[in-house]
């Protein structure tokens, strides 16, 4: 799956800024940094920066507003709000397709200044694209004037005029066409009150919860599928409540408001030492396996806490056995740091402290305990080298891989494991094919056993 | 191969490379990079060193070594070479000749191969990459021990 | 690949170049790379051996070969001959074995072959079952990749 494209890009290293080719460098790599809206308009294909729009809508009551030009239909109660509607198809003087039951398809658009809805022909969906292979746009492609397309982009064989909304209902374009939104207020003598239900159709849940599911992936390369889906819909139901109360709309805009939405994915302790609690939890799950030569596999390990954790506590309950770990990740730095990782005093629970010795700059893993554990510097999609696993412990990581990526990596994890082995999974995580796997009850942890008579 | 900054000033100093009576001292050179002979080689003569042969394994150097004999006085060793590395050669030549002057040679500079060689008998020990300053320096030392 | 293992190659790439070439020497970021090597031109592999098993291959054009190739040996070269070869070859060795040097220093035991140099186009290295840590290095005569594929013995 390597792009076998060769493209000279400028990255930083040691504070120099080098040349590099980027020759054979995997795909997922040429991120899809771009997302848009699709419609089609006059029978030409569109799209909107996802981050302009609010919702998608169908509206089928406008209060006409008298003295407008044409292609303002007039305005639309949106929970509360007032907000112009404007007929794209009329704007541009396209064939308007008059529809049987008065609903037409439309966007709500969040501009930098105000909120406002357009009318199309027919929404497409959701595209994901990479902004390098955006071209600029030539009049040939579109009987709209161009000043309004910002560039031209393919998709699957199709070609997508982009529509820079920002200049074409900025401040300046409309106050000329159109008249400002307080006045449309003013003459309506309508005031936003918040206990208005509009009797208009709205955006059911499932397209706004199908836009968090894309910023999810865009900002934070989560990807949303059965391993992770309920804890999802549970999230999102909770979300939009907070965010109803909090007055603030749904949509995802930021990395920052996606690591809001994730915080309650991720498994607790994933950065640090294991309590004595979790521990317990930990014991009662490994007193099945048995053996006197264990071999553990920790992808996605991080910083090492878990790694740490895992193999102390190995050592607690199987003291004679001999244990070997093998912890990787793909995040070099984090990585590097594993084997010369620090403690602070106060946090090391007892299982931990056998193995402790205290240093110059803090308090450092013994020999001992390292000796045990290979950190490498991995990547899980590349060819993994482990021996037959006891345990594999992957919290959090498959969550991060794409759908296809997932269950490869879960066949694999399925291979590799013992048939009396076991998989420990994040928090709110659990395997794809319920099928090949049965759940270990257990407090703290997401544990699984292969379905195996 | 940095000639430029330590090429000797132009005076009455004697070469390093001649002996006493004004005869070159004859070195065997044994690595089997082309490059490194090349290299050690145009060092040497430079300073008046006369190479005697060149060797590109351990074998090679153990017979070079016997068929110049008497007539060679020193012996740089590359150790790690196909057939069979320097510090095997080294220990068949000391057996042969226990007043054999070999100096390593070599890219690696682990402890236990320095210390090896050295119990071994060889005289001293250079790590790549060379210095002509330093590749002298030790040569000239290792006759006069 | 063990992350013990890679700051020796780092560095001992670093300062074998910037001792060999006296030039500027600069590292590009490191990345992982799965088994297939497509190789520029030229390579030189060197096999590692001991605690673990696997190889280094130092990779570049041929341009860069003979560039630096022509300067470590003080005269310029039109074409990448024997000396050239044998040049870049013993580049590879001084930087594999002061790796290894370190490496022993640190407590894992390796050893390494004599090295080899392959030339021509459109070449694919392939080490059975194991991904290779890249790292660019970038000299004003072109770039060198370091692709170091290790394998620890189970």
């Amino acid at each position: 799956m390597s792009s076998t494209m060769e493209k000279t890009i400028v990255r930083e290293g040691d504070n120099k800024t080098l040349l590099m080719d980027q020759g054979n460098l995997p795909a997922k790599q040429l991120k899809q940094d771009f997302k848009m809206v699709t419609f089609s308009l006059g029978g030409k294909d569109y799209g909107i920066d996802i981050m302009k729009v609010k919702e998608i809508a169908k509206f089928n009551q406008f209060t006409y507003v008298p003295n407008t030009p044409p292609f303002v239909r007039g305005v639309y109660n949106l929970r509360g709000e007032i907000i112009s509607i404007i007929d794209l198809r009329i704007f541009f003087h396209l064939p308007v397709e008059k529809r049987k039951d008065g609903v037409e398809n439309g966007l709500i658009l969040r501009l930098e200044d105000y909120i406002i809805g357009i009318i199309v022909d027919s929404i497409d969906k959701v595209v994901g694209i990479a902004s390098e292979d955006v071209q600029p746009p030539h009049p040939i492609f579109g009987d709209i004037n161009v000043k309004y397309i910002s560039g031209v982009v393919e998709y699957n064989g199709t070609l997508y005029l982009i529509l820079d909304v920002e200049k074409l209902f900025g401040k300046e374009q409309t106050a000329q066409k159109a008249p400002s939104l307080e006045t449309l207020e003013v003459s309506l003598g309508a005031k936003p009150s918040v206990g208005v239900s509009p009797r208009e159709s709205f955006p059911t849940g499932q397209t706004e919860k199908d836009f968090i599911r894309e910023t999810l992936k865009t900002f934070k390369s989560f990807h949303v599928t059965p391993l992770n889906e309920r804890w999802l819909d549970e999230r999102f139901e909770q979300w939009r409540s907070e965010r109803g109360k909090q007055g603030r709309d749904l949509q995802i805009k930021s990395a920052e408001e996606a690591d809001d939405f994730l915080q309650t994915f991720y498994s607790p302790y994933s950065d640090a030492v294991w309590p004595e609690e979790i521990a317990e939890s930990f014991l009662e799950l490994i007193q099945e396996l048995s053996g006197r030569v264990f071999s553990v596999w920790n992808p996605g390990c991080g910083k090492g806490y878990e790694t740490y954790s895992v193999t102390a506590l190995f050592l607690k309950k199987f003291p004679d056995a001999v244990v070997k770990v093998w912890a990787m990740d793909n995040d070099l730095l984090a990585i590097s740091t594993a084997p010369n990782l620090l403690f602070q005093p106060e946090t090391i629970p007892s299982y931990l402290l056998p193995y402790t010795v205290k240093g110059k700059q803090g308090v450092g893993i013994t020999t001992q305990l390292k000796d045990r554990i290979f950190f490498e510097y991995h990547d899980i999609l590349h060819v993994n080298v482990v021996p037959e696993c006891d345990l594999i412990v992957a919290r959090d990581l498959l969550s991060f891989l794409s759908p296809a990526d997932q269950a490869k990596v879960l066949d694999e994890f399925y291979d590799k494991l013992k048939p009396k082995g076991i998989l420990i999974l994040g928090k709110n995580e659990e395997p794809i094919d319920g099928i090949k796997w049965v759940r270990i009850p257990n407090k703290h942890f997401s544990a699984f056993r292969k379905n195996i008579e | 191969m940095k000639t430029k900054m330590d090429f000797p000033a132009i005076n009455d100093r004697r070469p390093e490379g001649l002996k006493e009576d004004g005869t070159p001292y004859r070195v065997l050179i044994v690595d089997d990079s082309m490059f490194v002979t090349k290299q050690i080689g145009q060092i040497l003569t430079s300073e008046g060193f006369e190479i005697a042969g060149i060797a590109s394994d351990g074998q090679e150097a153990i017979d070079k070594y016997k068929e110049l004999y008497p007539n060679v006085d020193l012996v740089t060793m590359d150790i790690t070479m196909p057939k069979m590395d320097g510090v095997t050669a080294l220990e068949k030549i000391m057996e042969f000749d226990k007043n054999a002057k070999v100096v390593m040679i070599s890219a690696l500079g682990k402890q236990d191969l320095v210390k090896k060689s050295l119990l071994l008998g060889a005289k001293n020990y250079i790590v790549k990459p060379l210095d002509r300053k330093k590749v002298l320096e030790r040569i000239v030392m290792s006759l006069k021990k | 690949m063990r992350v013990e293992y890679i700051n020796p190659f780092v560095e001992s790439a670093y300062s074998v170049l910037k001792e060999v070439l006296n030039c500027q020497v600069s590292r590009g970021e490191l990345y992982l790379k799965s088994t297939c090597t497509p190789v520029l031109g030229v390579a030189a592999l060197v096999g590692l051996a001991g605690d673990v098993e696997g190889r280094i291959l130092f990779d570049m054009s041929k341009d860069t070969a003979i560039k630096v190739a022509s300067v470590m040996n003080g005269e310029e070269l039109k074409e990448l001959d024997d000396l050239g070869k044998a040049t870049i070859t013993e580049l590879a060795n001084m930087i594999t074995a002061q790796a290894v040097t370190k490496l022993h220093d640190l407590g894992f035991k390796f050893d390494l072959t004599p090295p080899a140099i392959f030339t021509g186009d459109n070449m694919e290295v392939t080490t059975a079952e194991v991904e290779a840590l890249i790292v660019p290095m970038i000299i004003p005569y072109g770039k060198v990749e370091i692709n170091v594929a290790i394998r620890e013995r189970i």
